[in-house]
């Protein structure tokens, strides 16, 4: 099938050209998933899926346009095109718009990523339909679990092929597999309330899956640990985000790292590379390079070889995300317009150390919407977790809000803990602040 | 495949540069509905018109539906979609850049019991289906069944008819409304420094067949304009935004919406200049007219879709027929608002959709149902069974929701709030199903003190519990308005276009997620 894809991608190119475009970047993909889900006992829903999709940028006259499809019949992908390269005559002339520089897709790194299990096409309906249930059964183990209403659990697995062709010499091919496992539970509270909470696992190779049944019992033990719940007086007060959680307040800061709200005054890092951002705490790279994680790559979305930068180095903003156009407009070198894997400088503790060392204040476990404001840095969202009293967990909470600026709230970086959360690209460990202001009653 | 479910504007995920568009290659052909509004159903008319165009015919879905009952499900159904979709971005003062998505695909789907086998395949070839079909087919283990050997269809609403199609719309002729609006947005305001105007148009059509010998082909048009403008003001910076969505034609976009767009997203961000902190902790909040529906979306809408309270895991699983709020509230999903972006003909299983009644005079009326929740209670599918594509599974899901008026006035509601917050503007909000909590999040407001707007306020979340905030809805108003936004509800991450609309309501108390130390 590969070479399937490979060549439907170059002859897009061709024909691209052909029909009047100066430039052009072709990219294939192809995936396979499989669902299983499975609930109380039984079977809930199998799904397979085969998506493939042709991508075109294509830079006309001047103009450009980026085009989509998943009708890949031959005379298709000739209309696709004439009709895409008809819209873009009718768009402004852009003087910015083109493939990146060459010289920027040299010198990718010689290493094997390891991204593709090869054991992937042995694994049968009988081996994800069997960890499914396994995660629910060990869901029903845990003390208490006599409170549980229902446990959903799943295991999916995926394969993806992707071909990327640029008109002036780039050729790459990334394959790639995952596995994930997910288990929610949800239990009685005598409040009429019915928490549920979940635990989920995402992996590169089958063989790295820690033990499923663990990971059933966690979300049963979150779910049922949720039972009583209540929101507590608002405070400025220590703040300790579990690492589950504590990547999406860091991505809640990254949008405005991004070239285009740069250049758009639509960030409130703009002109601040090198100043201090964060408490000397905040040390985080950007590594495409990392063997089996789940953001690495040899070369991103536009072709330009991977590197591993520093973004942020003892609180001070280093890099920025920015791709070829957007470096343009703003005059500077381009590095790459979207993050890989984010890797802290860890600290030397863990969670129970790091809530000793807190004393007092709340324990944040998952967040429940809210939003953050590029151009401010204003955010505010909602959480639940626990209490936090003498070092140890003490009573549930919930229905409770955190809110805060950036700019402010990361030079409160008090703690960094030594367990980066791996299932997720933006491995980010426990992250401790003091003196925030969380809501409630 | 967390169980939260979310709502967010169009314009917070555009904003984030997206993709997606396509020039459609459709091939010219008329395209003839099955049935008009009024026509008798009648079995001639059930014949494929706009698939014929992929090679879809009456054979291969016979063939195709044949396969899925092969071992024995109870129910099997196709959904055959195709969609175009454009994007045109002005930024800088120029269009130069356009994306575009075309999508072409069947979803096969085999229910036995409450379990679903699922396939897709975007090959429309008869071998691929039967692979697909196949597939879907494995949730079941039984004798095969014979599937439909005739297909009838009904009568289907016209709630979004267009003179014009979107595949026959020019770019040439949408080109103009994205500079006229970076023009009047630059003049309005001589603070106004940056406009990012993005123009979404979708000619979309469905197919769905079913084992019951159902045939439905329903076209579906859609289109979002988003506006995002950050003005500058003595060294501060401050971004909003406003859009408009619907299930319309170039023709939505008459010179009185235009003006809207304009005035409501420059006024939505200067005023931002203005803003002080939001308090914090537990007050009254009113909410204005409008996109406040959001606070029904996460605080009843998806607590009573009928999967989770078939599983047992709502918070509102054992409250049907009590109440549970005030009697002048009444909550209602619709699907039927002519061009509103929430609005349906027909859901993604075929079945009619009209009105469902959440909330009926404070009782708790009706959940809202797919097919296999319907079949679990025993009621009759409410229309609510909708899915993101061709390459998902249907599941209950809202359309447009919202609170009828109810018997207060708008100025009267404000007048009894002491100290309090106003809303009058929403960019996204989120539920925990179980626990019944929920959030939204303010891009506009105002502070209520003693009975009146004061200082304007921003960015700010409000968090509440489902059940508790509808107790505390103690004032509705007589001014209902469906907003015009175009908002994305998220569930189980599937995303399908809805609507929302509240009158002024007052919440006796929520918690608010500011910085301000409240006062007194």
């Amino acid at each position: 099938m590969g070479k399937e894809m490979l060549d439907i991608a170059k002859q897009a190119l061709q024909l691209a050209k052909q029909k009047g475009a100066a430039e052009v970047a072709s990219k294939t993909s192809l995936e396979r998933e499989v669902t299983v889900s499975w609930r109380d006992g039984k079977l809930e829903k199998i799904s397979e899926a085969s998506t493939r999709r042709l991508d075109v940028d294509l830079y006309v006259d001047g103009r450009y346009t980026s085009m989509s499809t998943s009708d890949l019949r031959p005379e298709a992908i000739g209309s696709f095109l004439d009709n895409a390269i008809g819209l873009t005559r009718t768009l402004s002339p852009d003087t910015n718009r083109s493939l990146p520089a060459p010289a920027l897709y040299e010198g990718q790194a010689r290493v094997d990523l390891e991204l593709e299990d090869p054991r992937h096409s042995a694994l049968t309906a009988v081996d994800r339909r069997t960890k499914a249930q396994a995660i629910e059964a060990a869901a029903r183990t845990v003390k208490g679990s006599d409170a549980i209403i229902s446990v959903t659990t799943a295991f999916y697995d995926g394969h993806l092929e992707t071909y990327r062709v640029h008109s002036n010499g780039f050729e790459g091919s990334q394959n790639s597999t995952y596995y994930s496992a997910f288990a929610e539970a949800s239990v009685r509270d005598p409040s009429g309330r019915r928490p549920e909470d979940y635990d989920t696992v995402t992996v590169r190779f089958y063989g790295d899956l820690p033990d499923v049944a663990q990971l059933g019992r966690s979300a049963a033990e979150r779910a049922l640990g949720s039972v009583g719940a209540k929101k507590i007086p608002s405070a400025v007060t220590s703040v300790i985000v579990d690492n589950r959680a504590a990547g999406s307040l860091l991505r809640r800061m990254m949008g405005a790292l991004n070239g285009n709200a740069l250049q758009q005054k639509r960030s409130f890092l703009e002109g601040k590379l090198g100043a201090t951002i964060g408490s000397r705490l905040l040390s985080i790279d950007d590594d495409p390079l990392l063997p089996r994680a789940l953001g690495s790559r040899l070369y991103d979305g536009e072709g330009i070889a991977a590197r591993k930068r520093p973004v942020f180095e003892g609180g001070a903003l280093k890099s920025f995300f920015i791709d070829t156009y957007y470096g343009k407009k703003l005059k500077v070198d381009p590095s790459s317009g979207s993050a890989s894997n984010l890797t802290w400088k860890l600290g030397s503790k863990g969670q129970e150390a790091l809530l000793k060392d807190m004393k007092n204040g709340v324990l944040i476990t998952s967040w429940l919407g809210g939003n953050s404001n590029d151009t401010t840095g204003d955010f505010s969202l909602g959480f639940k977790g626990f209490a936090v009293r003498n070092g140890v967990i003490a009573e549930p909470i919930a229905e409770m809000n955190l809110s805060g600026n950036h700019l402010e709230t990361w030079k409160k970086l008090v703690a960094v803990g030594n367990d980066p959360y791996l299932y997720s690209s933006n491995r980010t460990p426990t992250l401790v602040f003091e003196k925030l202001q969380v809501a409630g009653t | 495949m967390n169980r939260r479910a979310f709502v967010e504007l169009g314009a917070t995920a555009l904003a984030g540069g997206l993709l997606g568009c396509g020039s459609a290659p459709v091939t010219p052909g008329a395209l003839e509905m099955p049935s008009a509004a009024g026509a008798k159903p009648s079995a001639d008319a059930a014949r494929v018109n706009y698939f014929g165009r992929f090679g879809v015919d009456e054979g291969m879905i016979r063939e195709t539906l044949g396969a899925a009952l092969s071992r024995g499900g109870d129910y099997a159904d196709l959904f055959f979609q195709h969609r175009v979709r454009n994007h045109f971005v002005l930024e800088d003062g120029e269009v130069n850049r356009a994306y575009g998505r075309i999508e072409l695909g069947v979803g096969v789907r085999v229910v036995k019991g409450d379990q679903t086998g699922y396939g897709f395949t975007e090959e429309l070839t008869r071998d691929a289906l039967r692979r697909a079909a196949q597939t879907a087919a494995a949730v079941a283990d039984g004798p095969s069944r014979t599937g439909p050997q005739a297909f009838h269809v009904d009568a289907l609403p016209q709630r979004y008819p267009l003179n014009v199609r979107w595949d026959d719309v020019k770019p040439e002729q949408k080109l103009p409304i994205l500079t006229g609006i970076n023009a009047n947005a630059l003049k309005a305001d001589a603070r106004v420094k940056k406009v990012t105007v993005t123009f979404m148009d979708e000619a979309g059509a469905i197919l769905i067949a079913d084992s019951q010998g159902r045939l439905i082909e329903d076209v579906q048009p859609m289109t979002v304009l988003s506006v995002s403008c950050v003005a500058e003001h003595n060294g501060r910076r401050e971004q909003n935004s406003y859009n408009v969505a619907g299930r319309s034609g170039l023709d939505f976009y008459s010179r009185d919406r235009l003006d809207r767009v304009v005035r409501e997203a420059v006024a939505r961000t200067v005023i931002l200049f203005e803003a002080v902190e939001a308090p914090v902790g537990e007050m009254p909040v009113v909410l204005g007219a409008g996109s406040s529906g959001i606070l029904l979306h996460e605080a009843i809408g998806h607590g009573m879709e009928a999967d989770f309270n078939r599983k047992g895991v709502s918070i509102y699983s054992d409250k049907i027929g009590k109440p549970v709020a005030k009697p002048f509230v009444s909550i209602v999903d619709d699907a039927t608002n002519e061009y509103a972006r929430g609005a349906i003909n027909v859901d993604d299983e075929g079945n009619p959709a009209g009105v469902t009644t959440l909330v009926d005079k404070g009782i708790l009326a009706t959940y809202l149902h797919d097919a296999i929740s319907a079949k679990h209670y025993g009621v009759k599918p409410t229309g609510n069974g909708r899915r993101e594509s061709y390459q998902h599974a249907p599941m209950p899901r809202m359309r447009s929701t919202y609170m009828l008026p109810g018997p207060h006035k708008k100025d009267e509601i404000i007048a009894s709030v002491k100290k309090g917050i106003f809303c009058s503007s929403f960019s996204n909000g989120q539920v925990s199903i179980g626990a019944g909590d929920f959030t939204f999040y303010v891009r506009n407001g105002y502070l209520i003190e003693d009975g009146k707007l004061t200082r304007p306020i921003k960015d700010v979340n409000l968090i509440g519990n489902g059940p508790k905030a509808l107790e505390q809805v103690d004032m509705v108003a007589d001014d209902l308005v469906i907003d015009e936004g175009g908002w994305t509800c998220g569930k189980d991450a599937q995303s399908v276009p809805v609507s929302q609309g509240i009158p002024t309501v007052r919440v006796a108390s929520m918690t608010v997620g500011g910085r301000a130390q409240k006062k007194g």
